[in-house]
């Protein structure tokens, strides 16, 4: 189950998926983020969000729901800012030749902050009880939350705090409930590539959890019946 | 090694259309106003751009330099588009680019080996 989104794409009606949206949403801030100082931001912005909208309505016929996979395709043929040629269409300086300052924009456009920050949050995809563990060993840049666990077990018999701590962090940490929740937890940049990898990775994960599932079922069904 | 190689053509290729990609757009839209889908459709075709994006900041710049306009038009499926053409201004530039683009390819032609034996 998913929610969805309506949005109007450069004047097109258009149904979205959360976390498509949020890949989208991403990918258009980055074409608005390049054009900053462009004097046709806004233009150029909204005709790229037209162009968006229509491939979405070629590629689906109106049928469906834009999902990651359309949002990915639409993308690759639009292609990253940084492959539009360095043409930032700015001011007329750009026609008189190669502009000078070429190197120094390519610079301060990698330099571009993307947004890195951890934060805490519980990982529900990764849990035993409440993923506080988890995501408490994802702050922290521990591999694997076992660890996170064991000390938790072992406040909770030497001092008997663990509990405690564990039921007020339970309560107050948020769970991480979007894509990008999940990537400020590990303090991955958040970018297009890294939430359409890590919504990949979900969808694989997801499909291995069904998979194990049926094995479980099966085989807990057929020792029954045995 | 063949990846370097690889990517080192790829990326002189891209300067190469570049450089010619104003002269193409201006001279698709000189033979008829055009709508951005439909002068992408034709660049794709030609095989003389690669991400469509491209295009945008393009259009972009030769319009704020006096060399395109456009005008809305009202479209059965979905909102208003914005159709392109030629200013005057933009009609001389296409002349003069084009004028440009027949020397430098004459001069080319005469320095590349192939091109020799046919003249």
């Amino acid at each position: 189950m998913k929610k969805t989104i309506n949005i109007n794409l450069g004047g097109h009606p258009i149904t979205i998926d959360e976390d498509a949206f949020e890949v989208l949403d991403q990918y258009l801030a980055r074409i608005d983020n390049y054009f900053a100082q462009s004097e046709g931001r806004e233009e150029i912005v909204h005709d790229i969000e037209t162009r968006i909208a229509e491939l979405f309505l070629k590629e689906m016929k109106g049928q469906h729901i834009v999902s990651v996979k359309e949002v990915q395709q639409v993308i690759e043929i639009m292609g990253v800012p940084e492959d539009f040629g360095g043409d930032r269409a700015n001011t007329k300086s750009d026609f008189e030749g190669e502009s000078k300052d070429d190197s120094y924009r390519r610079e301060s456009r990698g330099s571009q902050p993307h947004r890195t920050t951890k934060r805490l949050f519980r990982d529900p995809s990764d849990k035993v009880i409440g993923g506080v563990a988890s995501g408490l060993a994802a702050y922290l840049g521990i591999q694997d939350p076992v660890w996170m666990r064991i000390i938790f077990v072992l406040l909770f018999f030497t001092t008997g705090v663990g509990l405690l701590v564990y039921i007020i962090m339970w309560i107050i940490v948020p769970k991480a409930k979007t894509a990008s929740d999940r990537l400020a937890m590990r303090g991955a940049p958040i970018n297009v590539e890294s939430i359409a990898h890590n919504v990949e990775e979900e969808v694989n994960e997801f499909g291995e959890k069904v998979r194990k599932f049926g094995r479980d079922m099966k085989s807990k069904y057929g020792s029954k019946k045995s | 090694m063949l990846y370097i190689w690889g990517m080192k053509i790829e990326n002189t290729k891209a300067q190469m259309r570049k450089g010619l990609l104003e002269l193409c757009v201006m001279s698709i839209i000189s033979k008829k106003e055009a709508y951005p889908s439909d002068i992408l459709d034709e660049l794709k075709e030609a095989h003389l751009i690669v991400v469509e994006g491209t295009l945008y900041p393009l259009l972009s710049r030769l319009k704020n330099a006096g060399f395109l306009s456009y005008e809305w038009q009202e479209s059965q499926s979905g909102p208003p588009r914005k159709y392109y053409h030629l200013t005057p201004e933009g009609e001389k530039f296409v002349r003069e680019l084009t004028g440009a683009w027949e020397n430098l390819k004459q001069s080319v032609e005469q320095t590349i080996p192939i091109y020799e034996k046919d003249n």
